[in-house]
């Protein structure tokens, strides 16, 4: 039985403070280095409550993305909708792995994503292209995931989100 | 299971989204609008920096305050004394093209405007300033801080817009040396650095380390004669067909928060047909009596401050797209 969804704005809230920290100007050498916040916290909630945030949801994070960094609309709607299938018909298995093993597998999806995201830009001539150092995007990604996975379950549970 | 279903459906709305996007312009109205509800999230990711130019400004001591004042009184005799020659220049400039018949469209007035954010994509240059079209903000105006040009407006929403810089890899600068006016296009280099490429340049050319480039005015996007970048390096390879030139733009691109935008005059905007019009009656339209920059927040407002010497032979362009419009600055500047 599907329970009753309830403290919407918990994971509306976690969405705006991954947006602002997705968009807080960093410095031109640490640009690369930025963790993608809004994938992060689509993952963990696409994880937590695969009946409640899913394809339809990620689409609209995308879209969301799409119009705040005023890139073409769509981009991230695409890949973030193929994130969270991914992350939909992985979640029984990741969510029993080790943190070190959920790193890992947020370093591939991430990276995944993130390169599908960089080809559809090189492609429609939004970005020049320049090596893959975006994927240490991915890296930083990776390494905060498990904080985050922490932070948020707390949150979850202490606000009982389900 | 229709999670497939589902899957195949939103991939089918998200691209047919991004082909009407890249396409058709209908989805430009749609942005506009949507731009209310995210402005308020830039606005607060600028907090932050508010909040330290806030601390700055108030836990700052009288004696500081002072001291910079007459640091500042001192800036402004040297500033003024230096407009005062450019006056008399100006209108025996004028004076000499009327002469020659040629063109001279009055210089612009300025609007200030502060960067409130940067764009997150390492691939792209752009900022985000606290302009928009409410505020008098068109496509194609040229952006610049107090050291040079700056960039161009992108895209213009409700109350910011987005201004792509002269180092994005995408946009090319119309630009002259300024000592002997050979004309180049200076593109944004592809590497990490914000530099400039100058691009087909003959290895014959003269230009050499330390040379001043300046806006050229052709491709009618950019104000003539403003400093663009100074030339870094310059590298013969026999390999190659042209000489490797790296210029570093002289505007402090990620330091500077206050940026002044240059408004189109009016005779300007009436059409390209007013650019080559000789009969404008330009001695008497120079007034130079004021500094052109003025930083105080209480100029905030957009203030028609005169600046010196600068002609513009822009029209406020009406192509829209960017890469489209560095592609008519390459063909204009391709003239050599």
């Amino acid at each position: 039985m599907i329970p009753k969804a309830n403290a919407i704005w918990v994971i509306l809230l976690s969405f705006l403070v991954a947006y602002l920290l997705a968009i807080v100007p960093f410095p031109e050498w640490a640009m690369h280095y930025r963790p993608q916040w809004v994938m992060l916290v689509l993952i963990y909630w696409v994880m937590a409550l695969p009946y409640r945030v899913g394809i339809g949801s990620a689409w609209m994070a995308g879209i969301f993305t799409d119009i705040l960094e005023g890139s073409m609309l769509g981009i991230h709607a695409l890949t973030f909708t193929i994130l969270a299938y991914i992350t939909l018909s992985l979640h029984q298995r990741v969510r029993l792995f080790s943190s070190g093993q959920q790193s890992g597998i947020i370093l591939a999806l991430v990276g995944l994503v993130m390169t599908a995201t960089y080809w559809i830009k090189v492609i429609t001539g939004e970005t020049a292209q320049e090596g893959m150092f975006f994927l240490l995007g991915a890296l930083s990604s990776a390494f905060v995931w498990p904080w985050l996975f922490l932070l948020l379950r707390q949150l979850r549970r202490s606000f009982d989100v389900h | 299971m229709s999670l497939e279903y589902r899957l195949v459906a939103f991939l089918a709305l998200a691209m047919s989204l991004l082909y009407m996007d890249s396409r058709y312009d209908y989805l430009d109205r749609v942005r506009y609008s949507v731009a209310y509800l995210t402005t308020p999230v830039y606005w607060l990711a600028d907090i932050p920096t508010r909040m330290s130019f806030w601390i700055d400004d108030v836990f700052v001591s009288q004696r500081d305050l002072l001291e910079e004042n007459t640091q500042l009184r001192q800036q402004l005799l040297f500033a003024q004394r230096e407009l005062q020659l450019l006056a008399g220049l100006a209108s025996e400039n004028s004076r000499l093209r009327e002469l020659q018949e040629a063109s001279q469209a009055v210089q612009g007035r300025v609007m200030t405007a502060e960067i409130i954010n940067v764009s997150n994509d390492p691939g792209s240059r752009r900022v985000l300033i606290n302009r928009g079209a409410q505020n008098g903000v068109i496509e194609g105006q040229a952006m610049l801080d107090a050291h040079g040009l700056m960039g161009q407006v992108e895209e213009v929403l409700p109350l910011t817009s987005w201004v792509l810089l002269i180092t994005d890899s995408r946009h090319g600068t119309p630009v002259q040396v300024n000592r002997n006016g050979e004309r180049t296009i200076a593109r944004g280099s592809r590497g990490d650095a914000p530099e400039l490429e100058l691009e087909f340049v003959p290895d014959t050319a003269d230009i050499s380390v330390g040379d001043l480039l300046v806006s050229s005015g052709l491709g009618q996007r950019f104000p003539k004669d403003y400093p663009v970048a100074e030339v870094t390096s310059i590298i013969h390879d026999p390999g190659q067909p042209f000489a490797q030139i790296r210029a570093r733009p002289l505007a402090q691109m990620d330091r500077t928060r206050h940026v002044m935008l240059v408004i189109p005059d009016d005779e300007a905007i009436v059409g390209p047909a007013m650019i080559f019009d000789a009969t404008t009656d330009v001695v008497e339209d120079v007034p130079v009596t004021n500094l052109p920059e003025d930083f105080s927040p209480a100029a905030a407002e957009s203030q028609p401050e005169s600046q010196p010497a600068s002609q513009i032979d822009a029209e406020p362009a009406p192509a829209s797209n960017p890469v489209a419009g560095s592609a008519a600055q390459d063909t204009a500047g391709g003239i050599q």
